[in-house]
């Protein structure tokens, strides 16, 4: 088991280093745990957006339900209560 | 005690949550343009040179510190004598391991990660095996580089 | 509390009461085009964001031949997140081209130029003539070898122009050649001198539309229609769309990451079939549609003379296009649009499958 890890370790350092020879730039991590952590955080920043979707529909709804209530305009003449 | 009406009306637990939310996600995000802004300081170096001498007759089973930027790096020798040149830095939350010669492993005492004599990640938090250095031996010099970097020594 | 002090200390100086009632006054009309008012709102916000990464990304890159494309590996492979910035870079200017072209279109299909909107016409070309040399000027920076001789071509056209062709080609490569001269003067344009118009001509257009107010279709004029506040109800729905857009634009700088080919060498040969951007793929398409030589006069020229032909027509249509101005219909310019729009849309289309 160890010599087969031993061997994957081994050819995937020489793929890489002949992706570099290539001439080829990484532009992605190709360490799985990374990766992990880089998909992690864009689920993480979709479900942020999805709440704040949720937040701004429930407001639209609170101002459109208070527009059609007609308690947006302010009375102009209105006493002060101070 | 329970009150007749609520003190939080519809309209002002909407805008405390919109603007909390807000808050937590343009920092969140302003946080990862930071960290893009801001380099991390001391970086690394690419490849280190040392006398080889120092380095080479360490007994088996044992390692010795090098310093890799301004981090710790650690030359190996298993009890087979094979060689090995590791970065001594764990993968979880960057603190310096050390390597216990009765069990064979290297121990990170922050939370109790293990790494076998492989730099395998076996035990605790660790999520990633530890860095592994290639090094060669041109006369005298020990050269140790991270992997896949052309070392281009500087001309004397 | 401190906040009301602050908010007195600003009110005993400016009326913030005007300005409330102000953006309380903005009425934004409802009726069935009225998404297209939200794709001028998406190209902002994408150039805000091009503006914020631009920045950032511009404190690591080094403007020379020698060490550009190297800067932009370590950018990639060693700055904490620069693969990603980088990449959110390329796939939000990728957005804001498919953005600007639909705002364009979208406003030349509806008529929205005709009088008294003519100066948002204007300004928004202009616009778009940035926009896309914002897209060549950046994709030099990358210094590759692909960027090197898309640059060339796009550059080469303009030396067939007749008589200002020559200098006008010297001007924009700093030279005869694309070198490394032409590096550092794009990267000038780049980083100053397009986002300074850039801003004050986005300043200027979007005045324009607070002092016209929003442009409604004629058929729509007609049948009537009802208005919104754009504050707070528009605005809203503006700011979900812009959320949408951000998360689209991180998910394909994720998953996409741009490639960075080999080191730009001015004395290699080209790399075989290089493809211009996208944007440029419909004129890159139509130069290959004349002959080398018509008439005993260069094709290209003739295509050039064409293509720029077509350009100022389409920058004056709103001098042109009477009976719009007029508030009568006017199917003749509808069917110039649509022209105008297929062309870009198939051109495209054959540019990119060839």
């Amino acid at each position: 088991m160890k010599k087969v890890i031993a061997g994957l370790i081994i050819s995937l350092a020489a793929t890489a280093s002949l992706a570099w020879a290539d001439g080829k730039v990484e532009v992605f991590t190709t360490v799985r745990y990374d990766q992990f952590i880089i998909y992690q955080s864009l689920a993480f920043f979709w479900v942020g957006i999805a709440g704040l979707l949720v937040i701004i529909r429930m407001k639209l709804k609170e101002i459109e339900r208070i527009q059609k209530l007609g308690l947006d305009k302010k009375e102009e003449d209105a006493p002060f209560l101070e | 005690m329970k009150l007749p009406y609520s003190l939080v009306n519809r309209r002002t637990f909407l805008n405390g949550l919109f603007g909390g939310w807000l808050l937590a996600f343009f920092s969140g995000s302003l946080y990862a343009l930071f960290k893009f802004a801001f380099p991390t300081l001391g970086k690394e170096p690419d490849f280190v040179v040392l006398k080889a001498a120092d380095y080479l007759d360490i007994a088996p089973n044992s390692t010795k510190a090098f310093a890799w930027g301004g981090k710790v790096g650690l030359f190996f020798k298993k009890t087979d004598g094979t060689m090995m040149a590791i970065k001594g830095v764990c993968s979880h939350m960057d603190c310096n391991v050390v390597y216990k010669p009765l069990d064979r492993k290297f121990y990170c005492a922050c939370h109790k990660g293990w790494f076998d004599d492989t730099g395998r990640n076996i035990e605790g938090p660790p999520p990633k095996p530890l860095e592994i250095f290639v090094y060669t031996i041109e006369e005298e010099k020990l050269i140790v580089a991270r992997k896949g970097v052309k070392v281009e020594l500087p001309k004397a | 509390m401190n906040f009301l002090r602050l908010k007195d200390w600003f009110s005993e100086r400016y009326d913030l009461g005007d300005l409330k009632k102000m953006a309380g006054e903005k009425l934004v009309p409802v009726h069935r085009y009225e998404f297209l008012y939200y794709t001028g709102g998406i190209t902002l916000f994408l150039f805000v964001l091009q503006f914020v990464t631009g920045m950032i990304l511009s404190f690591y890159y080094v403007p020379h031949p020698e060490h550009a494309h190297k800067s932009i590996i370590e950018i990639v492979t060693k700055l904490n997140l620069g693969w990603f910035f980088r990449s959110f870079h390329h796939w939000g200017a990728q957005l804001l081209m498919v953005f600007v072209f639909i705002h364009l279109f979208g406003t030349l299909l509806t008529k929205s130029y005709r009088k008294p909107r003519e100066f948002l016409w204007f300004s928004g070309l202009i616009l778009l003539g940035i926009t896309i040399f914002f897209g060549l000027s950046g994709y030099l920076l990358l210094w590759d070898e692909r960027a090197l001789a898309a640059v060339k071509v796009a550059t080469g056209g303009s030396g067939a122009f007749p008589v200002i062709g020559h200098f006008l080609m010297a001007f924009l490569r700093g030279g005869i050649d694309v070198t490394g001269e032409t590096l550092i003067r794009f990267y000038a344009f780049h980083v100053a001198v397009l986002p300074l118009l850039t801003l004050f001509l986005i300043g200027f257009h979007v005045l324009l539309v607070q002092y016209h107010g929003m442009s409604v279709p004629l058929s729509v004029e007609k049948e009537g229609y009802t208005h919104v506040p754009f504050f707070p109800n528009v605005l809203y729905k503006d700011l979900a769309i812009w959320l949408v857009v951000l998360g689209t634009v991180a998910t394909l700088a994720v998953f996409l990451p741009p490639e960075i080919g080999v080191k730009a060498d001015p004395l290699a040969p080209t790399p075989e079939n290089i493809k211009p951007e996208w944007y440029f793929l419909f004129l890159f398409q139509t130069l290959k549609l004349f002959p080398g030589e018509i008439l005993g006069l260069n094709g290209e020229t003739i295509a050039l003379m064409l293509i720029a032909g077509a350009i100022l027509f389409l920058f004056l249509l709103p001098l042109f296009d009477k009976k719009t101005s007029r508030g009568e219909k006017s199917p003749l310019f509808t069917w110039i649009g649509i022209a105008y729009v297929a062309y870009f849309v198939i051109m495209t289309i054959v540019g990119y499958l060839s």
